[in-house]
């Protein structure tokens, strides 16, 4: 029996392999940009995969819209799907500022050019465009806004994201470097939280374990400000500050309801469309006529703008 | 009705080949396939070792934490060398030397595995979850979580050469196909014209009278667990090549990736039953999957579900074909 398996198994292969030899691939009647982002599960990505996606179709073109789950092997296997479809061009929010590089060269190597978004890769002269909010000024807007609302004294609780990611220890910098000037601000405990709600929910619970007497906390990221909110509001705990950054329609709602007191927004809708079109004079003329690295400031979202906001944009100024 | 079920796999694989060849002309292209063989490789290396462990009655869940800790190793010996502090120097390996040292690493996990299973008698799901983690962790602890990044080698140092294990072509065919290749066609030797393969499958089928008959059941099952460590080494260190760069988080939940091509090439979980050509073709229906409904622009969402309803309508399918009272005879079919 298991011989007949291997023999049948071989058997088809072998037709299959045989049936491709006459085939060619018919080129696409529209020109295809690929749009490849970590998974939708998160609005953000889903935000700017939706903003690219409509754009480049209102410009014209045809897409496809993939997802890496985070895992660069997984991310080379869809640039070269999107390569053999004949992609013009790529949109991509990478898995990785390194284990990216490979794969980006090899777009550009087959001709096809490739625009970052939300996430620099470690080297230049690959990627065509790499555009990223800029989460320095974001997190010093943030901090700012921290230090405001606390009165400029205070015992806080920093929840960083995770360690091995460049936004995380960019936005503790950024957060650093304006607290540091208040001598009357004082941390308490800096730990991270992976950019995890549970993490954030938890670590938080054990922090007020040892110490209930805290005024604020700063979180690197959105999801760790709501998970840290919920364990603060179940330790009666309502009127500590709490300051995230991205932006994320639930931590809009939190502000709305006052759970969260500020965030720092992250234009991701709107740096996703500026590489679409960027992408399009790039095939059209040639060039972008912008450098390669471009970074865009982020805004400060508070109860009194929050309804200004959208999913990931400013939608009435 | 028994070799129906038998050829399922092959089938599932036409049918899906037939679907998508009709729904997208990108489909059946030497280019599209020779890719697909390409993307297929990682998880058939995966599989293939997964395969001796589960003909043996037992599972491999820290394959994929295996595969990125090679990963790691290579990229810190390329990137970082061996620094020897007392002496002062830093030891620079060329690259099949890397390549040999994290083939080693995955061999030395495969045998705390076996030694767990074996010596310990600790059940494989907890053993080899135990060694997920573990495993998982030293990859992090490699680099603290960082990337080893631009695995290329320096010509002064002599460590140039390793992006060619994951990106090398011979005959116009990407390298990961020949080590599929070749590792399938010795795997299936192994299994089907050896003593060595027959004593795997009778340590499944029945352990105890396996031992009654003279067969040293330990040292197979040890032998097992460092097979599947030296695949999943394999699949770690062409990634690593592949993408010259070497992440700590590579690898997460393939192991599921890898039992499902075994279970969908018909090799049963409970042991002694199945076959390395069954897992070569589940791992192509897998792979189809994979890449067609990629190319056919489907949601992420729907892929997911997609996949899990194929993997699980393959076996229902063996279940209704094997009746009841007889349908769990180990060994039955062989």
């Amino acid at each position: 029996m298991r011989r007949k398996v291997l023999r049948s198994g071989a058997a088809v292969l072998l037709a299959v392999l045989g049936g491709m030899a006459g085939c060619r691939s018919a080129p696409p009647a529209k020109r295809l940009v690929a749009i490849i982002t970590p998974p939708h599960d998160n609005p953000f990505f889903k935000a700017e995969a939706e903003a690219a996606d409509a754009a480049a179709r209102a410009l014209g073109y045809e897409t496809l819209v993939l997802s890496h789950d985070d895992d660069a092997s997984r991310q080379d296997q869809l640039v070269d799907s999107a390569l053999a479809k004949g992609a013009a061009a790529i949109v991509l929010d990478n898995a990785g500022a390194d284990a990216s590089v490979a794969a980006v060269r090899k777009a550009k190597e087959a001709g096809v050019p490739s625009f970052l978004i939300d996430r620099e890769m470690n080297a230049t002269g690959v990627a065509t465009a790499q555009i990223v909010s800029n989460n320095y000024q974001g997190a010093t807007l943030g901090a700012q806004e921290f230090v405001r609302l606390l009165g400029e004294r205070g015992r806080y609780v920093e929840l960083v994201g995770k360690e091995s990611d460049t936004n995380a220890a960019i936005r503790s910098k950024g957060y650093g470097d304006v607290l540091r000037k208040y001598p009357d601000i004082v941390s308490v405990a800096r730990v991270s939280a992976n950019w995890s709600q549970t993490e954030a929910f938890q670590k938080m619970e054990t922090i007020l374990q040892g110490n209930r007497k805290i005024d604020g906390v700063l979180a690197g990221n959105d999801t760790m400000a709501v998970g840290a909110s919920a364990a603060l509001l179940a330790a009666g705990l309502p009127k500590v500050v709490v300051v995230g950054f991205d932006g994320s329609p639930d931590a809009l709602a939190a502000i709305r309801r006052g759970e969260i007191r500020a965030t720092v927004l992250q234009p991701a809708a709107q740096i996703a469309r500026t590489a679409v079109e960027q992408a399009d004079l790039f095939l059209r003329t040639g060039s972008t006529g912008r450098p390669e690295k471009q970074s865009v400031d982020c805004l400060l979202v508070t109860p009194e703008n929050a309804d200004r906001f959208g999913i990931f944009e400013l939608v009435r100024k | 009705v028994s070799l129906l079920v038998r050829l399922r796999a092959v089938l599932a694989l036409a049918l899906l080949v037939a679907v998508f060849s009709s729904l997208t002309p990108a489909f059946l292209t030497q280019g599209n396939l020779v890719m697909l063989a390409k993307h297929v490789a990682l998880n058939a290396i995966l599989a293939l070792g997964m395969t001796f462990v589960v003909l043996s009655g037992g599972i491999d869940l820290s394959v994929g934490s295996i595969a990125g800790l090679a990963g790691m190793v290579a990229g810190w010996l390329i990137h970082d060398g061996l620094v020897l502090r007392p002496l002062g120097v830093v030891v620079y390996f060329s690259a099949p030397s890397v390549i040999v040292i994290g083939l080693l690493v995955g061999i030395a996990v495969g045998a705390v595995n076996g030694l767990l299973v074996v010596r310990a008698r600790v059940a494989p799901f907890i053993a080899t979850l135990g060694t997920l983690y573990v495993a998982r962790g030293a990859a992090m602890l490699v680099s603290s979580g960082a990337t080893f990044p631009n695995l290329v080698g320096r010509a002064d140092l002599g460590n140039t050469g390793f992006p060619l294990l994951g990106t090398g072509t011979l005959l116009k065919l990407p390298a990961p196909i020949w080590i599929m290749a070749a590792l399938g066609v010795v795997s299936a030797f192994v299994a089907s014209r050896t003593p060595f393969g027959r004593r795997v499958y009778a340590v499944g089928d029945n352990e105890r009278a396996a031992a009654l008959v003279g067969i040293r059941v330990a040292r197979v099952k040890l032998a097992v667990y460092v097979m599947s460590g030296f695949c999943a080494a394999l699949t770690g260190l062409v990634i690593a090549s592949q993408l010259q760069a070497a992440h700590p988080a590579t690898g997460q939940t393939f192991e599921l990736s890898a039992i499902a091509a075994v279970v969908l090439g018909g090799t049963s979980l409970s042991g002694g039953r199945g076959s390395v050509g069954g897992t070569l073709v589940g791992a192509f229906v897998i792979g189809v999957l994979n890449d067609g409904l990629v190319l056919l622009g489907v949601s992420e969402f729907w892929q997911i579900v997609i996949k899990g309803i194929v993997i699980v309508a393959a076996v229902v399918v063996d279940q209704l074909a094997s009746r009841p009272g007889t349908g769990t005879a180990p060994g039955r079919q062989r």
